[in-house]
């Protein structure tokens, strides 16, 4: 695995050193650093003198042991040096850039980026716990026991739907990262209380003894593949294949969650026999949304099919 | 650090460098009550100075809305929440206004250079209390643009930071701060510089960065309180704001080797800007100069205030407060002088209506002007006082004494020859 570094981080990583913000750095190396950055002002080509720094700033960077701090807290994850061709970090350009990336080429070789913000350079500790629990979300990623896939919008039909199971496999993969990363150790960006607040807050919904269970088994590394978490996060009360009249199930005509159920019974029979017509395998029992009964009430005497009105 | 004597504080002030003043400063007033936030003098700034590479997010001159808007985001309100928390309940101002040496009092409390000995950052006491923006806070420089209320992202109902101005519902407010280089009297981003790359003209007295000496150090960033020094990434140097020397020293062809006014201050739409030259004392406060505009509007009427006196670097920028805006905010950002200035420029007398009408008339700055008297063409009553308006007329002059300004205080009625009526 190839590292990369990219200059903008490098040079704001070593100029917070130079400023003094991270312990440790004598003040002859800062006055050193310096002075070979001086040289570089009297290149007269922009291009060169830009390379020039880039140059003058990398030596630094591993002279700080900035570059020794990444590659070791990547050691820690072997997945990575046999999954990934490459492994950048690059500087983020706000609060929420920050993070990592997996891309993957047309060949299939994997390309992983982390973006940072140089600032984290001036506690190890700080540093460390974020590059955790971004690597462990990257080391997911490579392995192919974890099965990951970006695909997340399959089991949502509305866009509404699609980012509601998003958050919640967000919420879900972080449990699990952090608790593996707990287990094993190593400092993470957010305890079990954090979490498990979290978790609670986003899972409100669930009754306690299984809420309780659900994250458990997160925090505790039982549930750690994509199909599982995406499996809770799409359907967290299996409710996807039971066509019963509770808030959320989907209504078995249009597969809409629905959150308002009509008796079948109190439709009139046109309206069945049309429901029947256009949906032949429907077994004509139980509840349908209060959508569908209202389409099929007002259509039913109509020739066109029902479903043009949908 | 040595003592220097700050008119706008009316007190002596602790600052890094021996005093040393020009013969005329850089200064300007801005009318914000007529800004519309048009962005004509950004864009004038950035069209002429900052257009290369690597002055993507360099605004020299910038039009922020206020109180939530700021380039960089929060720059005030972060510097006051510094200077509260070194000398907490302190930044009171008392004593009586002086003419010249003290017109708005005396400032008890402490400026960015006394309190930054005990500022001790891990290099060391700065020269300067300050904090450096992160990169991200340089960014969207119209952040919160026409907003009276604002929450940060994330955080729903909830007031974008804890030091605004809060405001009784149905009640909100905002208003343009265009803002440049203050030109100070008493640079922080110069007390700063480790490399004495900032100097200030003596013939002008504008502030101006040597690229040659500068490296980058981004001291002067973390210094000015303004936040008016920009460093770019492809020249690794620092860049700030010129006053557009080559006008001022009438240079520019356009002004016929007069003193003209800044780019930003010549496009103003608005006509909010005056810009000019005043005659300074050696002991630091403005030479006596009754005809001159800006000495008229800051020393005689006191309507123009400086921007955060109590930083206590002698800004050379003064404004004409917004008079819809709650006073402790513009006693906040302009001293304790705003509440009379406002009340000034409500009640306007007929000299102030007269010197207003010289704002934006000419390029060319005006160092005099005369008021010819003219006839009483209105009188009223507002809120309580009489009122009346003169049809004086006003002359300006620029340094060589050329008529560059002749305009009424009443805007002039053009009747045109029946022969062309209705014609185009």
């Amino acid at each position: 695995m190839t590292f990369l570094f990219e200059d903008d981080l490098v040079e704001g990583a070593v100029f917070l050193c130079a400023s003094g913000k991270r312990p440790g750095i004598p003040l002859l190396q800062i006055r050193r650093f310096h002075a070979e950055r001086e040289r570089c002002y009297a290149i007269p080509d922009p291009d060169d003198r830009a390379a020039a720094f880039a140059r003058v700033q990398l030596v630094w960077f591993q002279e700080w042991r900035l570059e020794g701090a990444l590659r070791a807290t990547v050691s820690r994850f072997p997945a990575l040096k046999s999954g990934l061709a490459a492994l950048a970090f690059r500087q983020a350009r706000g609060r929420n850039d920050e993070g990592a990336e997996l891309y993957r080429n047309p060949d299939g070789a994997q390309q992983g980026i982390v973006a940072l913000n140089p600032n984290r350079f001036a506690s190890d500790s700080d540093l460390t716990r974020f590059l955790h629990h971004e690597l462990a979300h990257l080391a997911d990623m490579v392995d192919e026991n974890f099965g990951y896939s970006p695909v997340l919008d399959g089991t949502a039909q509305t866009a509404s739907q699609q980012r509601l199971v998003r958050d919640r496999y967000r919420l879900l993969w972080n449990v699990s990262v952090d608790g593996r990363l707990t287990r094993r150790g190593l400092g993470t960006v957010a305890d079990e209380t954090r979490r498990r607040g979290e978790f609670n807050r986003g899972f409100a919904f669930l009754e306690d003894a299984r809420r309780q269970a659900v994250f458990d088994n997160l925090w505790g590394g039982h549930t750690a593949g994509h199909e599982d978490l995406l499996a809770i996060a799409s359907d967290p009360r299996g409710l996807h294949e039971q066509y019963a009249p509770v808030p959320g199930a989907p209504c078995p005509i249009c597969g809409f969650a629905a959150f308002q159920w009509v008796e079948v019974t109190t439709l009139q029979s046109a309206a069945r026999k049309r429901i029947h017509a256009d949906f032949p395998n429907w077994h004509g029992e139980g509840s349908l949304c209060a959508r569908c009964a209202e389409i099929y009430e007002s259509t039913s005497n109509l020739r066109y099919p029902a479903t043009a009105c949908l | 650090m040595s003592s220097v004597y700050n008119w706008q504080l009316g007190r002596e002030m602790e600052y890094p460098y021996e005093a040393a003043y020009p013969d005329r400063q850089f200064a300007f007033v801005f009318n914000l009550n007529r800004c519309i936030g048009c962005q004509s003098c950004t864009m004038a700034c950035k069209s002429t100075w900052t257009f290369n590479k690597g002055q993507e997010a360099m605004w020299w001159n910038n039009v922020e809305t206020k109180p939530y808007g700021g380039y960089p985001h929060h720059w005030d309100v972060k510097l006051l929440n510094l200077l509260d928390q070194a000398n907490p309940g302190g930044q009171t101002w008392n004593g009586t206004p002086q003419a010249l040496k003290g017109p708005y009092g005396q400032f008890q409390g402490k400026t960015i250079f006394e309190v930054a000995e005990k500022n001790i950052s891990p290099e060391g006491a700065q020269r300067a209390l300050g904090y450096l923006p992160a990169d991200a806070e340089w960014a969207s420089p119209n952040r919160f643009e026409d907003n009276p209320s604002a929450s940060e992202k994330g955080h729903k109902g909830q007031m974008a930071f804890s030091g605004g101005e809060l405001v009784p519902q149905h009640k909100t407010w905002f208003f343009y701060l265009a803002r440049l280089c203050n030109h100070c009297s008493y640079p922080a981003c110069l007390a700063a510089c480790p490399r004495n790359a900032i100097y200030k003209r003596p013939e002008d007295g504008i502030v101006l960065l040597d690229q040659e000496r500068c490296r980058g150090y981004r001291k002067c960033m973390e210094a000015c309180p303004y936040k008016k020094t920009h460093y770019r990434g492809t020249t690794r140097v620092t860049e700030k704001c010129i006053g557009c020397f080559p006008r001022v020293e009438g240079r520019d062809p356009q002004g016929g080797g007069l003193p003209m006014q800044t780019r930003c201050m010549a496009a103003c739409v608005g006509h909010i800007r005056l810009h000019g030259l005043v005659q300074m004392n050696q002991d630091g406060t403005w030479k006596e100069d009754r005809q001159h505009p800006l000495y008229y509007l800051v020393h005689v009427a006191k309507v123009a205030l400086p921007l955060y006196p109590q930083f206590g670097t002698e800004p050379n920028g003064y404004y004409i407060p917004p008079r819809w805006v709650p006073r402790p905010y513009l006693k906040q950002m302009f001293g304790p002088g705003a509440e009379a200035a406002v009340e000034k420029y409500a009640h306007p007398d007929r000299e102030l209506l007269a010197v207003l009408q010289l704002f934006g008339k000419d390029a060319r700055m005006c160092f005099r002007y005369e008021i010819k008297p003219g006839p009483k063409v209105f009188e009223t009553v507002i809120r309580g006082k009489p009122f009346e308006i003169y049809d004086d007329t006003i002359v300006g002059y620029a340094r060589d004494g050329t008529k560059i300004i002749e305009t009424k205080v009443e805007e002039p009625l053009h009747v045109r020859d029946r022969r062309y009526a209705n014609s185009i």
